[in-house]
């Protein structure tokens, strides 16, 4: 297993714990007969998203934007590994991504401005570089 | 490398463009303060911002159905001249819809986003 084979399992890791961080306080809030119902607008009244306390709702979005890094990091970390152009710059710059995703998650919850969208940027650049490097 | 690796690594490449692009339109209506804040009310864009949020949206989730289908070719190894004509056209028919959708053309954009769901849907036909 490569490298960024094993920070792509352990990315695909994080994104199990962030949906039990969101879920767990989430149901806690809302009471299961909320979240088991089919969540009819016309039911809720407004989102769920929008009934929970903004720590929650912040876990949410981070959540969320786990799921969109994880996706171009999961093309960065395939191109890379299939055509065999794993080097020490995109194994450190998997590691960078995994690093940056991790501290994203209290960044975003405490509302730690302007880290949470530098610590986005920085997995972002490194998710970027691992790409422009597949195609050196 | 096989060329339809580069399209998918040249395609992860778009939408990190399509994402700049976007925060770039984004940033006049709701400011660099709002960014940077937990965002815990909803920022309402308006007009291209709006337009290059939906497409940004879009273009991810292209993204997560045309990356399987491309690794799938890649592991099995039974990449054609047909697999790359679809990547190719899944490639120009994304970059196209993302245009049309920023310019808000009606119809075309449709069209474009069609020819790039027929050619992934295509590819999954080929793998199997």
């Amino acid at each position: 297993m490569t490298p960024e084979l094993k920070v792509l399992a352990l990315a695909g890791l994080l994104q199990v714990i962030q949906y039990a961080l969101m879920s767990i306080p989430a149901n806690l809030q809302l009471g299961i007969a909320k979240t088991l119902s089919p969540r009819d607008p016309q039911r809720l009244g407004k989102p769920l998203m929008e009934q929970v306390t903004p720590a929650v709702g912040r876990l949410f979005r981070a959540m969320n934007n786990h799921f969109e890094a994880l996706i171009l990091f999961t093309i960065a970390v395939i191109v890379i590994t299939l055509s065999g152009k794993s080097t020490s710059f995109t194994q450190t710059a998997a590691w960078i991504f995994l690093a940056a995703r991790v501290l994203y998650v209290p960044a975003y919850a405490l509302g730690l401005t302007p880290w949470r969208t530098l610590v986005w940027g920085l997995g972002f650049l490194a998710t970027t570089s691992m790409l422009i490097a597949a195609l050196l | 490398m096989s060329s339809e690796l580069s399209i998918l690594a040249i395609y992860g490449l778009l939408v990190v463009v399509i994402l700049l692009v976007q925060v770039l339109l984004a940033l006049p209506q709701v400011g660099l303060a709002y960014l940077a804040s937990p965002r815990d009310k909803d920022a309402h864009l308006t007009g291209t911002a709006a337009r290059a949020l939906r497409s940004l949206n879009n273009s991810v989730t292209a993204m997560a159905l045309f990356a399987p289908a491309i690794l799938i070719l890649q592991a099995q190894s039974t990449m054609t001249s047909t697999t790359l004509l679809m990547a190719q056209i899944f490639l120009i028919a994304r970059l196209a819809y993302w245009l049309l959708y920023l310019a808000g053309v009606p119809w075309l954009r449709t069209a474009a986003w069609l020819c790039g769901f027929l050619a992934t849907a295509y590819l999954y036909i080929l793998a199997l």
